[in-house]
């Protein structure tokens, strides 16, 4: 839905991610490819259809369930999406602390993940006093903060230079490879597509090509 | 979400904006400020009127008087069945009658006269008293003791005794004259009483009802009548044997059958509980139009929430993507309003008693000597009263406003959708 008028973003997908997986979803403009995201990532409920994670349909769930389900998965947003008055440590402990865990183990862990995504010397910073590259990976790291079932990912690199970028993608595989993290990420970057272990394209709201690596 | 968590996240909100959150706070201070300080001063008004007319006016006393009861004010509402102006005269020797009716113990007149005392060439209007000195100090014999020199025991001599603001605000000692206009002879003529100074009372502060007041001019009964030329009283004090409600009751209705109901009879028990319903009244409806200001605040409360919601819909998102739940988002909200609500309603509070000390210091300073008949309202003492009650309730009611105005704009910021929300510029 956007305003009043109802668009039918999505026509008929049908596509399953295995753990442990490195998904692109490639895709102009209005193809869909976020609408998809944002129901892969419990943001959205399909109005049609089904969208199963771990056996569970979303679209069934309350809004208790969703928030529930959303601290198990991990979302990064394009624009980041910090709070501009916590510094990048208050940031990643914020998800943690929706969750619910004590202050002393939050800090330890948000230390951990910041030393991860290499900003451990960065971490009493505000997210204005930081880089484009350097907000992104303190999203990343919040974004792993309740060691979500899968990360999701809309356009990771695009809103930074391109050596930051290859420094996150780096980080984004690393984290896939090392780690086992399973990454469903949006992007026009056929250089960042080409990384992930699947490539997904999409063209007015359906999955026209599909290439595994 | 933890508790403490959620108080921290708001208690951050709240810093982020201080201007805006001290506007909103200063909101509820004013209005819980109002409250109290209304309240306590009215509070302690009653406390200091209730204690003066207590020791002022005894409890198992009555007052007769001609007519419409007396001095004005309350004392007309007070009276227990009032009397028609018909010439009816009350006189002096109106006590022995009195005197004879079960449990009176005993009663005294008293005649009361406008006039002024010449002293070193100076007048000064004053309220004349008549009265039997040793009565008058028998039946208030805590407020009616000399400070300096001696209240006379020979009603034969010319004394006069003063209340001690008589002699603060005037000097008054030695030789003095007392006078005041005959207006019953053709042209007025002005009567003089020379007598001496024997007695200073000592200070009995703020209201008497029938008793001695701090700026009355005493002197003996006796000589009151030839100087007044009259033989009528205006009052007459009854002191009980006891002050069983039973007792004032009868004791009223026997003297108003003995005069043919032509006098009304006043009790101080009647005051105190006129006095008192008079006060909740006046309480009551300062505290609705203080109420008033606080309500205003709360609509300020919820048109802040409402813009905070409007410039916050990102990071509500944020929070939500997050994980947070519908309920979290709404108690982050409520609490931010809170946390303003009680700051300032502490503060308020705070503020509402010392605005209540200083009016109550603004008017110690104050006071007038009024040629009033029987009441007489001297420099006013009024302690402020801060019960806990009312502190409590300020604090709740302030908590309260602020709560229920954030409950709309709190629910609402909890209903927004993450996708919406987070797409919101």
């Amino acid at each position: 839905m956007l305003g009043k008028v109802p668009v039918q973003a999505l026509r008929g997908i049908n596509l399953k991610v295995e753990s442990g997986d490195f998904l692109s979803i490639l895709g102009a403009s209005g193809s869909g490819k976020s609408t998809l995201l944002n129901l892969i990532g419990a943001l959205d409920k399909a109005t049609e259809g089904k969208m199963l994670i771990e056996g569970t349909d979303v679209s069934t769930l309350n809004d208790n369930q969703l928030a529930d389900l959303r601290r198990r998965i991990g979302f990064v947003f394009q624009f980041f999406n910090l709070i501009p008055r916590f510094t990048a440590r208050e940031n990643v402990e914020l998800s943690m602390a929706i969750a619910g865990l004590s202050r002393s183990d939050r800090r330890k862990r948000a230390e951990e993940l910041l030393e991860t995504v290499g900003l451990r010397e960065r971490m009493n910073h505000k997210p204005t006093e930081l880089s484009g590259g350097e907000q992104q990976r303190v999203a990343i790291a919040r974004a792993l903060a309740n060691n979500p079932k899968f990360l999701v990912m809309d356009e990771p690199t695009g809103n930074i230079d391109s050596k930051t970028a290859k420094e996150i993608i780096c980080l984004i595989k690393k984290l896939n490879e090392k780690k086992a993290v399973t990454i469903i990420m949006v992007t026009h970057d056929q250089h960042l597509a080409s990384q992930s272990k699947r490539i997904v394209q999409m063209s007015d709201g359906l999955i026209t090509k599909e290439i595994v690596s | 979400m933890k508790a403490q968590d959620i108080l921290s996240y708001s208690f951050g909100a709240i810093r982020l904006r201080k201007l805006r959150a001290g506007l909103t706070t200063l909101g509820v201070v004013i209005g819980i400020a109002a409250i109290v300080a209304l309240l306590s001063i009215t509070q302690g008004l009653q406390a200091t009127i209730t204690r003066q007319l207590q020791t002022g006016f005894a409890t198992n006393t009555l007052i007769v008087s001609t007519g419409g009861g007396f001095g004005g004010g309350f004392g007309s509402n007070a009276e227990i069945g009032s009397a028609a102006d018909s010439g009816f005269k009350l006189l002096i020797n109106a006590t022995q009658t009195i005197n004879n009716i079960t449990n009176v113990e005993m009663s005294m007149a008293i005649i009361q006269r406008a006039g002024w005392i010449r002293f070193n060439g100076t007048d000064h209007i004053l309220t004349i008293v008549g009265v039997d000195f040793a009565d008058y100090a028998s039946i208030y014999s805590s407020i009616f003791v000399a400070e300096s020199g001696v209240i006379p025991s020979d009603p034969e001599d010319e004394t006069i005794v003063i209340g001690k603001r008589v002699s603060d605000l005037y000097n008054v000692s030695g030789t003095v004259e007392v006078l005041w206009t005959n207006a019953t002879t053709l042209p007025p003529r002005n009567e003089t009483y020379t007598g001496d100074v024997t007695a200073v009372l000592k200070e009995i502060g703020g209201f008497s009802v029938g008793g001695p007041s701090d700026s009355g001019v005493y002197i003996p009964i006796s000589q009151a009548q030839s100087f007044f030329g009259t033989e009528e009283c205006n009052t007459i004090i009854v002191r009980l044997r006891n002050d069983d409600t039973a007792t004032i009751e009868s004791v009223s209705k026997a003297i108003k059958e003995a005069f043919s109901d032509q006098v009304s009879v006043t009790s101080a028990t009647a005051v105190l509980t006129i006095l008192s319903s008079v006060f909740s009244i006046i309480q009551l409806f300062l505290a609705g139009i203080a109420a008033i200001s606080l309500l205003v605040a709360g609509i300020g409360i919820m048109n802040i929430m409402i813009v905070s919601l409007m410039e916050r819909t990102r990071e509500i998102g944020i929070l939500k993507a997050l994980g947070m739940k519908n309920r979290t988002v709404l108690l982050v909200f409520l609490c931010e309003s809170v946390v303003v609500g009680l700051i300032g309603a502490v503060i308020g509070i705070a503020s509402g008693w010392a605005l209540a000390n200083i009016v109550a210091i603004v008017f110690r300073g104050g006071g007038v000597i009024m040629g009033n008949q029987a009441a007489t309202a001297g420099g006013m003492t009024i302690t402020p009263l801060l019960t806990p009650t009312v502190a409590t309730l300020a604090l709740i009611f302030g908590v309260g406003v602020s709560a229920i105005f954030a409950l709309y704009p709190a629910w609402r910021a909890s209903k927004l959708k993450p996708v919406e929300a987070l797409r919101y510029e």
